[in-house]
């Protein structure tokens, strides 16, 4: 083959070995440290301690838009969704039958209130 | 025979002998520009593009935003149910150095911003947190005594006058 050709193939690959050592060290060695971190990913069981603190604050004030904009701090996720998530992570890991119940009621109005607004 | 007549000048034929080129020495520089390229690239690609995304984050771990955010909810869910023995284990993993200062910070921000409810939601929080024995600082540790079998003087009450002083 001729000399150029290997050159540009050595070329390529000698770009391809930097480039693999760069996501290694830009991933692995040295990743992007942030600050702070968002309530999104915060850990599920941190999630559903906020989660049930809406409930608590719900049950207390009645008042469902707040509870979706208390519970619009935990990220994107589509409230019901989130309360379906966190009902299930409570019941596996045994949490208060009242505490449940809190969770629950608020879950069943986010749904009564989807299917009215539907 | 045929006389070989001679050539003009300037047609005259030159024969030289190729000329063999040496095997190229070129250095493999080009190929640390391309692996310090490649480097770059990937560089930006994890740093910039594509940077490591964090899961199972800690409440500590929150911008100072969400802690108040998160700070908020916690006093206001002890306002509701009363709940401090909870309300303390929630404050702990924001792990503020002095969970009643910054309630009182909290507090004071959020009165100058009209949120009174709040406001004083993290007061009562705050002020429960400063009364309950079970969430003060300890004592300073005293060093023990131990029992020894010398002949120290016993602190026995005295029959000494108590000091003057210049106040009544």
């Amino acid at each position: 083959m001729n000399r150029r050709v290997w050159r540009f193939v050595f070329f390529t690959l000698a770009i391809l070995a930097g480039f693999a050592a760069g996501l290694g060290y830009g991933w692995m060695i040295n990743p992007v440290q942030y600050a702070s971190s968002s309530p999104d990913t915060l850990r599920s069981d941190y999630q559903v301690d906020f989660v049930l603190m809406t409930a608590e604050l719900y049950q207390a004030e009645g008042d469902l838009p707040m509870a979706l904009a208390r519970l619009g701090f935990l990220g994107d996720t589509p409230p019901l969704t989130l309360m379906d998530a966190a009902i299930d992570f409570a019941q596996n890991r045994q949490y208060a039958k009242v505490d449940l119940q809190l969770m629950r009621n608020l879950a069943a109005d986010i749904l009564l209130m989807q299917d009215g607004t539907q | 025979m045929k006389q070989q007549q001679p050539m003009p000048e300037d047609t005259r034929e030159v024969c030289t002998t190729p000329q063999v080129q040496p095997p190229s020495k070129r250095s493999p520089l080009y190929l640390l520009t391309g692996v310090i390229l490649g480097l770059i690239l990937g560089l930006v690609y994890t740093w910039v593009i594509n940077p490591v995304v964090y899961e199972n984050s800690h409440p500590a771990s929150l911008g100072d935003i969400d802690k108040d955010v998160y700070r908020s909810t916690i006093a206001q869910v002890y306002a509701v149910t009363g709940h401090l023995d909870r309300a303390a284990l929630r404050l702990a993993l924001l792990e503020d150095p002095d969970p009643v200062r910054v309630l009182n910070l909290q507090a004071q921000r959020s009165l100058a911003a009209g949120r009174d409810v709040e406001a004083r939601a993290l007061a009562l929080l705050s002020s429960a947190l400063q009364n309950s024995p079970a969430f003060q600082e300890p004592p300073p540790e005293i060093p023990p005594t131990l029992p020894t079998a010398t002949n120290a003087p016993l602190l026995v009450p005295t029959h000494t006058l108590p000091i003057p002083t210049m106040n009544p």
